[in-house]
């Protein structure tokens, strides 16, 4: 899968969690730039990509990824 | 000498531990740093409980250690698992045995045991066993999932443990963002020395001025709520909520500083939590340390446990993937909730008054936003209009407010009475007819109370634009220095001492 690949399931998958199809991510979105992306929905986002992709997030990963580039290294990393 | 930092005695002892600092060798700086905080837990109370947080430390020292030398995944965990049972295991026998022993008591009573079924237990808790347990655990936990660099130096992690300024009423620190400055050599600088004595001022002025004189309010109506019914108990509430807020914020302002001025940042606990439009926001902007140690080492893990996750994979089958998603958020949060209200003391009021109430404003909140939003739809109201931004402001307040009744409280017994006496006597008049100058702040002082929370309001509006401190020093000396000055001396000739010029303790130091 290459890193585009990657990053249109992961438009995906963030469209479903937040129920929002205008969620456009890319390497440098964060938490900053979706309004429903607080902690709680954190894990549940987390989940849904785990899910997607078949890959499985540390929980040091989980509580430091700072934007999307990263979780996509990590899911990238694994696949 | 006392613990509290107001104390003449305490800023002494800060004052030569500062000029001693840079005056020795940079390499040792961190070494008197451990020595100043074994010395100030040793001057503040029992000096033997200096063995909780010392041995805290060499638990955490040698689990680190462990982790450090062995490869084995189970080796790793059984290391962790084995620090985190022994720190959580003592903070339980010391701080909550009786919240446990007092709990079955009161059921029993509830099915008629006339006398207690068990005898309470006494032991001596040791000073900021809530705070320095809970920055170690985090570091403990932290290596175990790979995130922080193991500390091989025990006196060196002993230091990140017991650092003085922050022993006693946090912020919780997490190693892996501030724990290496508190080693590397601090050279003089003049502006950040200056800057920590600024913010230091600025703590003894909220403490001072305002939490002291809030204080006698509140110990007045609250000590004696039968008599101060209706108006008197709200107007108590709001004034515990400045008092908490400043006294708690001051110190933290002061803890801040003082750090700053041996070159360490801690990381900030308040962000104007009073600002706050809804009650997730406002855990986002109160004690900030305690509420991201709970999401990260609470929160998180629990949901990613395999009982969560197959719950969650159920509840979504059965109530489809809205409601099934909200169900274990609500459940794991409910937990969340109940470990910050016990984290303040093993008592009732602090479970409902600083956490399952919370909890249930902001489940609440999540149920019933769809109706807010149809209604907002009806009547054609604009959500981003300053309006009814301030509403939200005041409703966020006044239901953090209905949790301080509790935490004020002496007892949850008491709470619920005098929150029935706040809503069954209507006497508003008493705000307008001089009733309140007799609850132990006469016209003058209520005055200087007024004026002094709108210097503080002024300042959190500004503060929201732009750091007050670097506005300030943009302007010219001469202005700069009437602004530092005038405030050390309101608060020198304003501040409300108690004996041996030292101020009431800092509430949040009992926890």
């Amino acid at each position: 899968m290459s890193r585009e690949e990657v990053f249109d399931t992961l438009n995906e998958v963030f469209r479903d969690v937040f129920d929002d199809e205008s969620i456009m991510v890319n390497e440098a979105t964060t938490s900053d730039d979706i309004e429903d992306w607080d902690s709680l929905e954190h894990i549940n986002l987390i989940a849904a990509v785990e899910q997607e992709f078949g890959v499985k997030f540390t929980m040091g990963q989980v509580v430091t990824m700072k934007n999307v580039g990263e979780m996509a290294d990590i899911i990238m990393s694994q696949i | 000498m006392g613990a509290t930092f107001t104390s003449f005695y305490f800023l002494c002892f800060y004052a030569c531990i500062l000029i001693i600092y840079y005056l020795i060798p940079r390499k040792t700086q961190w070494v008197f740093l451990l020595l100043s905080g074994i010395a100030y837990y040793l001057l503040s109370g029992n000096g033997i409980l200096i063995l909780y947080p010392v041995g805290a430390c060499l638990a955490a020292y040698i689990g680190i250690c462990i982790m450090d030398r062995t490869e084995s995944v189970k080796g790793k965990r059984a290391a962790m698992a084995g620090v985190v049972l022994l720190l959580i295991g003592s903070l339980f026998v010391l701080k909550y045995v009786n919240f446990g022993i007092n709990t079955i008591n009161g059921i029993a009573g509830l099915f008629g045991a006339e006398a207690a079924v068990l005898g309470g237990l006494k032991f001596m808790v040791p000073l900021g066993i809530s705070f320095y347990t809970f920055s170690v655990l985090g570091f403990v936990i932290d290596v175990y999932n790979g995130i922080a660099v193991p500390q091989r130096n025990f006196f060196k992690l002993a230091l990140y443990g017991m650092y003085f300024p922050s022993i006693l009423s946090g912020p919780i620190l997490r190693y892996r963002e501030d724990g290496e400055q508190f080693f590397t050599p601090h050279p003089f600088n003049y502006r950040e020395v200056t800057f920590g004595l600024q913010r230091m001022v600025w703590g003894f002025f909220k403490t001072l001025v305002i939490s002291e004189r809030m204080r006698l309010v509140v110990d007045t109506v609250y000590g004696n709520y039968g008599d101060y019914p209706g108006a008197y108990i709200w107007l108590a509430t709001v004034c515990y909520a400045f008092q908490l807020y400043t006294n708690f914020s001051g110190c933290m302002d002061i803890v801040l500083g003082m750090s700053q001025t041996f070159g360490i940042r801690l990381p900030e606990n308040f962000e104007t939590p009073f600002f706050a439009k809804n009650i997730s926001e406002y855990w986002r902007k109160w004690h900030i340390t305690l509420g991201v140690w709970m999401k990260e080492y609470v929160f998180y893990p629990l949901l990613r446990t395999g009982t969560f996750t197959r719950l969650s994979k159920k509840m979504r089958e059965r109530f489809g993937k809205k409601r099934g998603k909200q169900f274990t958020t609500f459940l794991a949060m409910f937990a969340l909730w109940f470990a910050v209200g016990i984290w303040h003391g093993g008592n009732w009021k602090y479970v409902i008054g600083s956490g399952l109430l919370h909890w249930f404003y902001i489940v609440s909140g999540e149920l019933l936003t769809p109706f807010f939003d149809k209604f907002m739809a009806r009547f054609r109201i604009d959500p981003k209009k300053r309006l009814v931004n301030i509403f939200r402001i005041l409703r966020t307040f006044f239901l953090v407010n209905i949790g301080f009744v509790f935490f004020r409280a002496d007892s949850t017994a008491d709470a619920f009475h005098m929150l029935k006496g706040a809503v069954s006597v209507w006497n508003a008049g008493i705000l307008f007819d001089g009733s309140v100058f007799t609850l132990g702040l006469d016209f003058i002082e209520f005055t200087i109370a007024a004026g002094s929370l709108l210097i503080l309001l002024s300042v959190s509006v500004m503060q929201q634009k732009e750091s007050v401190r670097e506005r300030i020093e943009k302007k010219k000396l001469p202005i700069r220095w009437m602004i530092w000055y005038a405030l050390l001396f309101y608060t020198i000739l304003l501040g409300n001492y108690g004996p041996g010029y030292s101020a009431a303790e800092f509430i949040y130091q009992g926890f």
